[in-house]
């Protein structure tokens, strides 16, 4: 998600400022590195407070200051809240549409669950497949199907893409008429004799460390 | 989505590789998690701020809290030890923050080459095993480590087989797996590696693998 990023990057950049520009002040860099910030720069000075008695009441008194600091603060409380609903908001969709050509006045809808499903067994019987699971996803400008598939050992992914776009992706578009369909997969492969190399090689290790 | 795939053959006359890894696109990581927890602290302490400020405007006196963090930031000098400590946390956090806006993320994924509508991605552990499959039927490797990192497959080995056999083979394992960015391959003897210390510890690996060469070649092939 974009706002995601956009949004941790901005409080990131915040802190990230706000921590320099006290580090800066604190270890008098800019006297040690013979750097003149111009004079409306602040906390230049080791000896200076974090919030000098000035900065405190510089606004204090003015009458729009606290309404703007109550309603700023009200607009971040509001977004925050925004933004957290929106991580906790299922990605998931409950159903797509489907196109009905030549038919005026109808509007059909598939359940993500049919399809799902559907998807899942058409994968589930592709070669040298272990597991597999799809989940029908919102996505910028059109839906999307998110597989996660396991391979038997050995198993070829590439072939598995191949099979997989060739076989149920292609029947999902096909039977329900859409134009696109896009799909991604997350393949893993397991392994055919796990743990035991690995075990034998810290012992060897564990030996040699102890000749030496 | 049309325009894109009609452009991409001219650029692609002069540089197929370029043209393939231009098409793929990485996937990004939607960083709900990171995301989830800086809306939550940030909304306590808004929330916390908010109900206070207020309070005090309704004619009630400031919570402790906020009392003592004012008089804490109004007297403490930007030299004190604490108020370095805390700017330091904050220029990491900050940091820390900025990385993961801009870092796509999704390293344990390798971005496979797209066929039709279908994108895929392995797991890089799931290549490891593959590699490690496909080594258990060669002759003549006692052990194999192999590290998958997401530009090269680092594969050392203990053993008379040969190197490039080796890698031959594990090669073609790994252009069977089709990345969209081609992984490089460096296979290498444990041995041959550490030769300075392993020839005064261990007399007898040295010399089994050195001699195992030769033969190696013909047990592998």
């Amino acid at each position: 998600m974009v706002v995601n990023r956009v949004l941790l990057g901005v409080v990131g950049v915040l802190l990230l400022g706000a921590g320099v520009l006290v580090l800066a002040g604190g270890l008098d860099l800019y006297r040690r590195l013979g750097a003149h910030p111009p004079h409306w720069w602040p906390l230049t000075s080791p000896d200076q407070p974090v919030v000098s008695a000035r900065s405190r009441g510089r606004w204090v008194d003015s009458a729009w200051w606290w309404p703007t600091v109550i309603g700023g603060l009200a607009v971040l409380v509001v977004g925050m809240a925004w933004w957290l609903v929106a991580q906790l908001r299922r990605t998931g969709l409950s159903s797509i549409a489907v196109p009905t050509p030549g038919v005026s006045g109808l509007r059909l809808r598939v359940s993500a669950r049919a399809l799902e499903e559907a998807m899942e067994t058409g994968t589930a019987v592709l070669p040298e497949v272990e597991r597999a699971g799809v989940r029908l996803v919102r996505a910028p400008g059109h839906p999307r199907l998110r597989g996660a598939v396991r391979l038997t050992p050995g198993g070829d992914p590439a072939a598995l893409v191949e099979h997989f776009e060739d076989g149920p992706r292609t029947d999902a578009c096909r039977s329900l008429g859409l134009p696109e369909l896009p799909a991604d997969l997350r393949i893993r492969v397991l392994q055919a004799a796990p743990a035991e190399p690995r075990r034998r090689w810290r012992r060897r290790r564990r030996r040699q460390s102890r000749v030496l | 989505m049309s325009a894109e795939a009609g452009a991409a053959p001219d650029g692609g006359a002069a540089a197929p590789g370029t043209e393939e890894l231009g098409k793929v696109r990485r996937p990004r990581a939607p960083r709900t998690a990171a995301a989830a927890l800086v809306a939550t602290v940030v909304l306590v302490v808004a929330g916390a701020l908010l109900y206070d400020v207020i309070e005090v405007r309704a004619g009630r006196p400031a919570r402790r809290w906020r009392a003592q963090i004012a008089d804490e930031l109004a007297t403490r000098h930007l030299d004190d030890l604490w108020v370095l400590v805390g700017a330091g946390a904050a220029t990491l956090l900050g940091g820390w923050l900025l990385w993961l806006a801009i870092a796509p993320g999704l390293r344990r994924w390798l971005v496979l080459r797209p066929y039709g509508g279908t994108t895929a991605a392995v797991d890089r552990a799931g290549i490891g095993h593959l590699l490690r499959d496909r080594a258990a039927g060669l002759a003549g490797i006692d052990h194999l480590r192999i590290r998958v990192g997401r530009r090269r497959v680092r594969v050392a080995l203990v053993g008379p087989a040969d190197p490039a056999s080796v890698q031959r083979q594990l090669r073609e394992e790994l252009d069977r797996v089709g990345a969209a960015r081609p992984l490089r391959l460096d296979v290498r003897t444990a041995g041959g590696r550490r030769a300075g210390r392993g020839a005064r510890t261990e007399p007898a690996d040295g010399t089994e693998s050195g001699t195992g060469t030769e033969s190696g070649t013909g047990v592998a092939e």
